[in-house]
C-alpha cells in the first residue's frame, strides 16, 4: 500500500511541469550562473590584460616600472582621469613630471593612482600597480641606505613569514561556501511545490477528503508523502551536485585547479550525496508540516518561504569560522550542519563522526517533525477545510 | 444498516465554541434512500462528514453495518463510497483510469478486479472515450462522472451524496438521479443531501430535515405528506422551519 501510494505521488509530481522546472533545470541553471561567477570572481587576473591611463609625459623610464607585467596595457592620455571615467581604462596613473628623475635626485615626486574599488578588474589592475610602484619604492630606499653605508637593516629589523594553516587558497574556500549554498537552495526550492501540492494542495482540490475515505492507516499516508517530498529533494540535490562536478570540472580553470580531493575523491563524493539525502529528509518534513498547517498551496508557501530563507542563516555563520574552529554544536544543528559537513568535504576531510552527529542529529529532529505532524494529521482541524 | 444516537459535534473556533449538530437520532435501514434536506449550515455535511469518519463525534455514537465510526473507521470506510459536494476531488494530472486504478488501489481491490470494475463503471457512466485522458481538460459533468466512478469503484453498501448535483447541467443531473435508481434496484443504501426538492420527492424513501443543527423531521415521505396534508415538498419544508424557528415567524 505504501509503495503504490508512493508511486503514485512521484508520477503525479513529475507530472507538474513545476516540479520538473525546479528539480532539473534550476539546479543547472543556478549552478553555472554561479560557478562562472566564482570562477570570474577568484580569477587571478593571469590571462587578463588591463588598460592603465598614464600621462602623455610617461617615459620610456616610467615604462619600465612595468617591466615584467606583461597583462598590464599603458594608454597615454591628456587626461588619465577622464578616460578612466569615459571607460576606456580600468584605472588611471598621474605621476608628476619627471618622476624617475625626481626621485633618483631625492626631490618630492607624487604617484597618483586613481581606480574603482567595486570592480573587480580595477581593483586588480590598482592591486598590480601599487605592487609595481612598492618594488621600485623598496628599490629607491635600498639604493640610498647603501648610498650612505647604512646597512639595509636598519629599516627592516625583521622579515615576517605568513603562513597558512591550511594549503588550500580562496578558490577552495569560495567552493567550501558555493556548493552548500546552492544545494540547500535547491534542495528547498525543488522539493517546495510537491511538498506544498501533497498536503495544503490536495485540501484545496478537495481530493483529501477522497482519500481520508478510503481504509488506508493515515500515518502511511503521511510517511508516503514525506518520502516523496524527500525523494524530490534528493534528486535535487544528486542533480546540483553532479552539475557542480561537471562545471567545475569542465568550464573552468580557478576553481578546477583548487580542487584536489586526492585519493578521497569517491568517498568525499558518497559523503556529499548522503549529506544531501539527510538534509533533503530534513527539509522534507519541515515542509510537510507547512503544507499540512496551509489550507491552500498559497498558504502553504507563505509558511514554508521564510523558513527556506532562514536556512540560509548558518552559511553566513559558518562562512566565517575556520575548519579547525568547527565543534561540535556545528554539526548537531540541522540546517547548519549541511553547510559545515560540505566545508569539510571540499577541504577533503571525511570525518565519520561529524557525520555521525549529522546523520544522527537530522534523524532526531525528523521524528519530532514526524510526531508534530502526525498530530496534527490526525486532527479535523488540519486536514479538512 | 445505518444508526445514529443522540450524536452532537462541536467545533471550536478561536475561544467560542460553534455547535454544528445538536443531539442528532435517526436510523437507515438497508436499501433505504434518504434525502437530507436543510438550508446552507444547516450540518447537513457535518453530519455525512460525520458518518462518514472523517469527522470524530463530540457527543454520541455512530454505527455503520454494524461498526462503531470511532472505534472501527477502517472497517466503516470499507463499506461506505463518499462522494462530497460540487467539487469532484480528482487529481488533475492523472487520467481518469489512472484516477479509478489508484483508489481501487487503497481500497484494496486486485488488479484483475480493478480492470473489470472499471469497465464496469465506464460503460455504466459513459466514460470510455476519455478514460484515458487526463482529467485536467475535462468539462464539470465529466468530472462528475469520474468522481461518481470513483466512490462506487470499490462496490459499497453505503453511499453518502453530499449535494452531488450542484453545478450540473440538465443531462449530468438525469444521468446521476438514473444512477441512483440503479443503485437502490441493486440494494445499496444510500443518504444524499441536497437542495434541489424534485430531486428528492423523485428519488427518496425517506427524508431527513435539519435546521441549526437539529433534525426537525425524519420519516417516509408517504406519511409526512399525511402528516403535512399536502404533497408539495417545497411548502411542506419551509413549514416545518417556520414552526422550528421563530425567525421565520416574523
Amino acid at each position: 500500500m505504501f509503495l503504490n501510494i508512493y508511486k503514485k505521488e512521484m508520477k503525479d509530481s513529475f507530472r507538474d511541469r513545476r516540479t520538473l522546472l525546479l528539480t532539473v533545470l534550476l539546479p543547472i541553471i543556478m549552478m553555472t550562473g554561479l560557478v562562472l561567477f566564482y570562477e570570474n570572481m577568484i580569477s587571478d587576473g593571469a590571462n587578463e590584460t588591463y588598460t592603465l591611463a598614464v600621462n602623455e609625459s610617461f617615459g620610456t623610464n616610467e615604462e619600465a616600472l612595468f617591466t615584467g607585467i606583461k597583462n598590464i596595457e599603458l594608454v597615454k592620455t591628456p587626461n588619465p582621469e577622464t578616460t578612466l571615467g569615459d571607460g576606456d581604462a580600468q584605472a588611471a596613473l598621474i605621476l608628476s613630471q619627471d618622476f624617475i628623475k625626481k626621485v633618483q635626485k631625492g626631490e618630492d615626486a607624487t604617484a597618483t593612482l586613481i581606480g574603482d574599488s567595486f570592480s573587480q578588474k580595477s581593483s586588480q589592475l590598482m592591486t598590480f600597480v601599487t605592487t609595481a610602484l612598492g618594488n621600485y619604492e623598496f628599490i629607491v630606499v635600498s639604493e640610498r641606505l647603501s648610498g650612505q653605508g647604512i646597512p639595509e637593516k636598519l629599516v627592516q629589523p625583521f622579515t615576517i613569514v605568513q603562513k597558512e594553516l591550511t594549503e588550500e587558497n580562496d578558490g577552495l574556500n569560495l567552493i567550501a561556501m558555493l556548493v552548500p549554498l546552492i544545494l540547500a537552495l535547491a534542495i528547498g526550492i525543488g522539493a517546495g511545490p510537491s511538498a506544498a501540492d501533497l498536503f495544503a494542495g490536495e485540501k484545496e482540490k478537495k481530493t483529501m477528503e477522497a482519500l481520508l475515505m478510503t481504509p488506508v492507516n493515515r500515518m502511511t499516508l503521511l510517511t508516503a508523502k514525506w518520502l516523496t517530498i524527500a525523494t524530490i529533494g534528493a534528486i535535487t540535490g544528486m542533480i546540483t551536485l553532479v552539475v557542480v562536478a561537471l562545471e567545475i570540472n569542465f568550464l573552468t580553470e580557478s576553481l578546477k585547479s583548487a580542487v584536489s580531493f586526492g585519493d578521497n575523491v569517491y568517498i568525499i563524493i558518497g559523503v556529499a550525496l548522503l549529506g544531501s539525502i539527510v538534509y533533503s529528509m530534513f527539509v522534507a518534513s519541515l515542509l510537510m508540516i507547512t503544507s499540512i498547517m496551509g489550507k491552500t498551496i498559497k498558504e502553504s508557501q507563505s509558511y514554508s518561504t521564510p523558513i527556506m530563507m532562514i536556512a540560509m542563516f548558518p552559511l553566513m555563520i559558518t562562512t566565517g569560522i575556520g575548519i579547525n574552529e568547527l565543534s561540535f554544536h556545528h554539526f548537531a544543528i540541522p540546517m547548519m550542519n549541511i553547510f559545515t559537513i560540505l566545508k569539510e568535504l571540499s577541504f577533503g576531510i571525511v570525518n565519520y563522526q561529524h557525520l555521525g552527529i549529522m546523520i544522527g542529529s537530522n534523524l532526531v529532529y525528523i521524528v519530532i517533525a514526524f510526531i508534530v505532524a502526525r498530530i496534527m494529521f490526525m486532527k479535523d482541524k488540519w486536514v479538512m477545510n | 444498516m445505518i444508526n445514529v444516537q443522540d450524536v452532537t459535534k462541536k467545533f471550536q473556533d478561536k475561544k467560542v465554541y460553534v455547535t454544528a449538530l445538536k443531539h442528532v437520532s435517526f436510523d437507515v435501514q438497508k436499501g433505504e434512500v434518504v434525502g437530507l434536506l436543510g438550508e446552507n449550515g444547516a450540518g447537513k455535511t457535518t453530519l455525512l462528514r460525520t458518518i462518514a469518519t472523517l469527522l470524530t463525534p463530540t457527543d454520541g455514537t455512530i454505527s455503520v453495518a454494524g461498526y462503531d465510526t470511532v472505534k472501527n473507521p477502517e472497517e466503516v470506510k470499507k463499506k461506505m463510497g463518499v462522494l462530497f459536494g460540487g467539487e469532484t476531488g480528482l487529481y488533475d494530472r492523472l487520467t481518469a483510469r489512472e484516477n479509478l486504478e489508484y483508489f481501487a488501489t487503497l481500497y484494496g481491490l486486485s488488479k484483475h478486479e480493478t480492470k473489470v470494475r472499471i469497465e464496469e463503471l465506464a460503460k455504466m457512466f459513459g466514460m470510455k472515450d476519455y478514460l484515458n485522458r487526463k482529467v485536467v481538460g475535462f468539462s464539470k459533468g465529466m468530472r462528475q462522472k469520474v468522481a461518481i466512478a470513483r466512490t462506487l469503484i470499490h462496490n459499497p453498501d453505503i453511499i453518502l451524496f453530499d449535494e452531488p448535483t450542484t453545478g450540473l447541467d440538465i443531462t449530468s443531473s438525469n444521468v446521476f438521479r438514473q444512477l441512483v435508481h440503479q443503485l437502490k434496484r441493486d440494494g445499496k443504501t444510500i443518504i444524499f443531501s441536497s437542495h434541489i426538492m424534485e430531486e428528492v420527492t423523485m428519488l427518496c424513501d425517506t427524508v431527513a430535515m435539519m435546521h441549526k443543527g437539529e433534525l426537525v423531521h425524519h420519516g417516509s415521505l408517504e406519511a409526512l405528506y399525511k402528516e403535512e396534508e399536502s404533497r408539495d415538498l417545497n411548502y411542506i419544508f419551509m413549514s416545518k422551519l417556520v414552526r422550528g424557528n421563530t425567525d421565520y415567524v416574523s
